[in-house]
């Protein structure tokens, strides 16, 4: 074996070496990976600091002013994705969230009906090394009460006044509707129930009637790359 | 650590052209000592003389490819973040015969004119020159040619994805055909030194 080799010219064992390493590669994997390693101290760390979710009005905030440093990521079905999402959001359903589509350098906020199904793909995602994944804090759920039918506070002082109106205006962004106040009667009266979705909400279409709607309707941007 | 350094947020905008200008100051220097800032050295792959060029590309991708498939395969590399240049066949193709007419009457390849200039060259300069004006020409002429410059566009496509193949049986035949091509690109240099000995 040994006198065969040193026959060889130094060309000669480079191409074998070329060929055998090119032969192990064969069996080679380097798809995405699909094992998660938790590293649980850090990550229950993030949990109770809270670095592991924006709430529904901030993302209204981001969405109004055109934010496109993020990706919104409904993990829902395509069904339910196709009767509502909300606004600039893409559909990557909770069994493929791993599968690659999903890009380690991107910020991503994932959402689904209740707060448990992103958690879920959170904690995946977290654990196969994506370091800014969020959720939406619970979710669709939170969405429908919080941003798009708000609730009028009961006896609001003027600063109250002031946040509901603002929180009006946003809910007619997104196409929602606020609702009246509690009033106290001879039975403890429960808001009326948010009424259910139907159609995508359009939007950038009702951005004229917002002040701070100017960046809605921008583009996301994209790094240009290559040479 | 996880590469593409860059992507994952390692280091900036600003760094990574510090890096580039190292790896660029490395690749120039390998260039040169190659020989490949001789115009003569170049040109005398047409005439099949002399096929280093042919075999230090075809080394240089199959080490780059090995290193990349065992690093994604270790784990060490996210080849999902990797650039991939999108693959324009029709744009590409009518590209690359230009570029190869270039090289023949030129004698050099951008790179090469660019490490050949570099030592004081004067067909180094020249082509230089000429490949500046014709870059800012293209830039001038660019939105007339839209319609072309878009031609057979596939998006960023690779072979495995394209031919339907693993990843790994795609390495294993680029291999194969690198080796293939080594020993016929030295059989050839053989025969064609053997004719010029008998001519003379």
């Amino acid at each position: 074996m040994r006198g065969w080799i040193s026959k060889l010219t130094t060309n000669q064992r480079l191409a074998a070496l070329a060929l055998a390493l090119g032969a192990i590669a064969i069996a080679a994997t380097v798809g995405p990976q699909r094992t998660a390693t938790v590293n649980a101290k850090e990550l229950l760390t993030r949990v109770e600091r809270g670095d592991d979710h924006v709430t529904p009005a901030e993302l209204a905030v981001w969405i109004i002013n055109g934010r496109a440093d993020y990706r919104l990521v409904d993990i829902r079905g395509a069904q339910a994705f196709a009767a509502y999402h909300i606004p600039t959001a893409e559909n990557v359903p909770l069994s493929q969230v791993a599968d690659g589509g999903l890009a380690r350098s991107d910020k991503i906020v994932l959402y689904g009906d209740g707060g448990i199904h992103a958690a879920q793909a959170w904690m995946v995602l977290v654990g196969m090394g994506y370091p800014r994944v969020y959720t939406l804090l619970e979710g669709l759920d939170a969405w429908k009460e919080d941003v798009l039918f708000p609730v009028a506070p009961a006896n609001p002082g003027p600063a109250e006044q002031a946040r509901f109106e603002r929180a009006a205006q946003v809910a007619k962004f997104f196409g929602g509707q606020p609702r009246a106040a509690i009033t106290a009667g001879p039975a403890p009266a429960q808001p009326v129930p948010a009424p259910p979705l139907v159609a995508p909400a359009p939007p950038a279409a009702l951005a004229p009637g917002l002040p701070a709607s100017s960046g809605a309707a921008t583009p996301p941007k994209k790094k240009r790359e290559g040479c | 650590m996880i590469a593409p350094l860059e992507k994952l947020g390692w280091f900036g905008d600003e760094t990574s052209l510090v890096i580039a200008f190292l790896i660029g100051i490395g690749f120039g220097f390998f260039l040169e000592r190659a020989g490949f800032g001789s115009a003569k050295k170049l040109v005398a792959q047409f005439y099949l003389r002399d096929l280093a060029v042919f075999k230090v590309m075809f080394s240089a991708i199959v080490t780059a490819m090995l290193g990349v498939t065992y690093l994604a395969w270790a784990g060490y590399l996210d080849l999902s973040l990797v650039y991939l240049v999108p693959t324009f066949w029709i744009a590409q193709l009518a590209g690359g015969l230009l570029l190869g007419v270039g090289f023949v009457v030129g004698g050099y390849c951008p790179g090469t004119s660019i490490a050949s200039a570099a030592t004081g060259r004067i067909d180094g300069v020249v082509f230089v020159l000429g490949f500046a004006a014709g870059t800012l020409g293209f830039a001038v002429a660019s939105p007339l040619l839209q319609g072309v410059l878009g031609a057979g566009e596939l998006g960023p496509t690779t072979l495995p994805d394209a031919l339907g193949v693993p990843y790994g049986a795609v390495v294993f035949a680029v291999v194969v055909v690198a080796v293939a091509g080594f020993a016929g690109a030295s059989w050839i240099e053989r025969r064609m030194a053997a004719r010029d000995a008998g001519v003379r």
